[in-house]
């Protein structure tokens, strides 16, 4: 006799609860795992030779201070992007300047790789090149999503504090900043993965102050496939705490969230 | 009056309102006021049930009265005529906004503080409301943690932390089942006489529901042609003074056979707005 709860894991539109849901994601895993052992590519280095490289990348190399390098450019990027980006997604509610946040949302249909030389010239290279292009690259994607949760605030929203006596400063705070910002987090979340995929690549730029990208690059060009899967396996590792740590944030600062999805 | 009550100040006047909206004319020279009804040695509020069907500008015109929006043509004034404006008329939307960021607690709190009152007097006052609603030990709870029925007493309690005598309420027994119902007439009934000047408008379609709480009914309506085809612009059809027809204030009204066949008659009448 099949379990009730066993039975729903393979139905439709069922709910499961968080320790069946866990032992699901240790199946998967194991599977994943399993697979890797039993893939006959040569190039894929088997674990145990990723599991070597990593430790030797870590206690020989380096990897700590450039995970650490990595960490503070992603870290300094992602502070300037929520800054700028929340400045001008609230600024939509003055029409005056609906124009230019609209402008810079579609700024994130330029790639990267051509504006290396405009930015050269503005920061003058190194570390200041690479907050920039991150900035830059997070901002126009961060500015779309939170400019359109601003527009989808329902009209219903302003008038109730309009009603209740309040002046457009205080419902701007209320309504738009305080009432989004469970939004504000989740669009963060998101807009840190996509800074984190960029990491390689904007790092690659200038390889002079090391990180996790200019590492990873180095090893790519002598070949060494173990060395770049265990740095890709710590870059993917770290990306997930980082999204969990703003989830966290989430959770701390908007516990109301949970409750409406426990609702839904 | 036979009833034993009399009319003191004209609490509210809409005089001559028309509202278009596109080439669409919702409302037109809608004209009728609310004036303080007085009952000697006893505290009364006014309580109007403005009903009307769906789409004939029911809520064009709680925001009218509200002061969120101006009509194209006419007045509506308020205590000692001075006009309407947004900030000094409570409005209960119909799906009980609250802020969900907020506690209950925070929503009063917030309410008070936006009508310019000091922090520690608006958190005094939410705590006498919240008590007076039954809502006291859901202060700390967010929106989402509540029911129904908290939410819409919370959402009533939010917009009495400021003394606002004029309360708007925009279908408050949509989706209630007959005992809610019950208990949501009660809590009108009782927030309404809380003060002599407190006027309470409820925007409805619930025949039954309006003609059991109101001491005046007014049916918002379009006339016709001929041939049955609607004029647009709604304006008030029919008045009920239901306290001079002996049909307000009183427990035992849906025992009384002159209910049912006013309720027949509205129903009537609501079929041809």
């Amino acid at each position: 006799m099949v379990p009730e709860k066993l039975k729903n894991v393979f139905l439709p539109n069922r709910m499961v609860d968080r320790a069946m849901m866990l032992g699901l994601v240790a199946f998967w895993v194991a599977i994943a795992f399993l697979a890797w052992l039993a893939v006959p590519f040569e190039t894929l280095p088997r674990p145990g030779e990723v599991w070597h490289a990593l430790g030797s990348l870590w206690w020989e190399h380096g990897m700590g201070p450039e995970l650490f390098t990595t960490l503070r450019l992603i870290l300094h990027a992602l502070l300037l992007t929520v800054i700028i980006s929340l400045a001008l997604s609230y600024a939509t509610v003055i029409p005056f300047f609906r124009p230019v946040v609209e402008a810079a949302s579609k700024l994130r249909f330029l790639g990267l790789t051509g504006l290396v030389v405009p930015f050269t010239l503005f920061t003058g290279g190194g570390y200041d090149l690479k907050v920039a292009m991150l900035t830059f690259g997070m901002t126009s994607f961060f500015v779309t999503s939170m400019a359109q949760a601003v527009i989808e605030i329902p009209r219903e929203q302003f008038d109730h504090m309009r009603v209740l006596g309040a002046s457009e400063g205080r419902i701007l705070w209320e309504v738009v900043i305080r009432g989004t910002l469970d939004k504000a987090l989740e669009v963060m979340r998101q807009n840190l993965a996509i800074g984190w995929a960029l990491i390689t690549m904007v790092e690659g730029i200038s390889r002079a102050e090391g990180g996790l990208g200019a590492m990873i690059l180095n090893q790519n060009k002598h070949f060494k496939l173990a060395e770049v899967y265990a740095i890709l396996l710590v870059i993917l590792v770290v990306g997930l705490v980082l999204d969990y740590a703003v989830g966290v944030l989430t959770r701390v600062l908007c516990p109301y969230v949970q409750m409406e999805r426990v609702r839904r | 009056m036979t009833s034993g009550s009399s009319f003191g100040e004209t609490l509210l006047e809409v005089r001559d309102v028309s509202e278009r909206l596109g080439n669409n004319q919702i409302l037109e020279k809608l004209t009728f006021e609310v004036k303080d009804r007085i009952r000697p040695g006893k505290v009364t509020g006014q309580l109007v049930g403005l009903l009307g069907p769906s789409g004939v500008g029911k809520t064009r015109l709680l925001r009218l009265i509200a002061g969120l929006d101006r009509p194209d043509t006419g007045v509506i004034l308020g205590q000692k005529s001075q006009p309407m404006a947004a900030g000094t008329v409570g409005v209960v939307f119909q799906n009980y906004i609250l802020l969900r960021h907020r506690t209950v607690m925070g929503n009063l709190v917030t309410a008070g503080v936006a009508n310019g009152m000091k922090r520690s007097e608006a958190k005094d006052k939410a705590s006498h409301l919240l008590e007076r609603f039954g809502l006291a030990d859901r202060g700390s709870f967010y929106p989402a943690q509540l029911s129904g029925g908290q939410r819409q007493r919370a959402a009533i309690a939010q917009q009495l932390v400021h003394n606002k005598t004029l309360l708007l309420m925009d279908e408050p027994f949509s989706g209630l089942d007959p005992i809610a119902l019950q208990e949501v007439i009660r809590l009108i009934t009782e927030v309404c006489h809380m003060q002599e000047l407190n006027t309470i408008i409820i925007v409805t379609h619930d025949i039954r529901a309006a003609m059991l709480v109101s001491d005046t009914l007014l049916m918002l309506g379009r006339d016709r042609t001929p041939e049955g085809k609607v004029i647009p612009g709604a304006h008030i059809k029919h008045a009920y003074d239901m306290v001079e027809l002996g049909m307000a204030w009183r427990d035992d009204l849906e025992l009384d056979p002159r209910f049912a066949t006013m309720e027949r008659e509205i129903v009537e009448r609501f079929r041809a707005l």
